[in-house]
């Protein structure tokens, strides 16, 4: 089968989840872009920054729309920021648009969220 | 297929941000756009399904 | 897409839409089509609901399934509290949804 663009965008923390969702399809050879939207970044464990540069070696990009991607991250597994412009201009070129999950909420989470 | 025919259909799970509402500008520039708004009450699933097999392409937004 | 034009995929990543999700099963198939369905993170707490086995009397064996690394991480024994409706193949991984994208002509998010 022909590769597919794919885009997951992620606007809720807890559904960083989309991350390996996207990984799940750059293993079956597609290109797998997922967005982290407005700065819901996930807790960058040895996990997920494996994952996010494991998706860089498949062709595909961890993008940040809306808020600075962290400057931090382990060589390989680094987010490329995008504007929302940018994000819309190419998702046109896309052959498949996930929005992930949840929106985000309109409250910050209270302490109890955590641990 | 050319850009310019392409049928998008925009389906929305709740009212769209501001930012969705920008995405959705620049995806359904030059094309064919159609929506469907299944937050309201009793959304007829028939027509849904209608509309996505008359589109090129589904994106089903939050 | 090279796809059937007859199978409809829905990929399910939300835990609240099971109304959705049911609805438009039961319309594609008035309409003819196959459906194929992969439920992945949290919105395998949606096995758990009573439209759930209604869902899948109404699906192919092969045609749904269930992310089960997600199964386990949101707490669910996978071989013990293998969801009603469900058999133990029916447990599989993210590879079911590059099927789903794979074999539907016509695939949508819930």
């Amino acid at each position: 089968m022909e590769s597919l663009k794919v885009y997951i965008l992620v606007a809720n923390r807890i559904y960083n989840d989309g991350i390996r969702s996207g990984l799940g399809l750059a293993v079956e050879n597609h290109y797998a872009y997922p967005v982290i939207m407005n700065g819901e970044f996930p807790n960058m464990t040895e996990y997920m920054t494996e994952n996010i540069a494991w998706i860089a070696d498949m062709e595909g990009q961890v993008y940040s729309c809306g808020a600075e991607a962290p400057t931090d991250m382990p060589e390989g597994s680094e987010i490329e920021n995008i504007s929302l412009e940018e994000l819309g201009e190419k998702m046109r070129d896309a052959d498949v648009i996930i929005p992930f999950g949840m929106p985000k909420g309109s409250h910050e989470p209270p302490a109890a969220c955590g641990g | 297929m050319s850009d310019e025919k392409m049928k998008i259909l925009q389906v929305y799970r709740s009212e769209p941000t501001s930012d969705i509402e920008t995405l959705v500008g620049v995806l359904n520039r030059d094309r064919d756009a159609d929506e469907f708004k299944l937050y309201l009450d009793q959304p007829n699933y028939d027509v849904l399904v209608q509309k996505i097999y008359a589109a090129d392409k589904t994106v089903c937004w939050w | 897409m090279a796809a059937d034009a007859n199978k409809f995929g829905i990929f399910v990543t939300c835990p609240q839409n099971m109304r959705h999700i049911l609805g438009l099963t039961q319309a594609a198939i008035r309409a003819g089509k196959e459906v194929m369905i992969f439920f992945t993170f949290k919105s395998v707490h949606l096995t758990k609901s009573p439209e759930f086995w209604e869902l899948a009397q109404l699906i192919k064996t092969e045609n749904l399934a269930i992310c089960t690394d997600s199964y386990i991480c949101e707490g669910f024994d996978h071989e013990k509290d293998i969801p009603r409706g469900l058999i133990d193949k029916q447990m599989r991984t993210q590879a079911f949804h590059g099927a789903v994208l794979e074999q539907c002509e016509k695939y949508i998010v819930m």
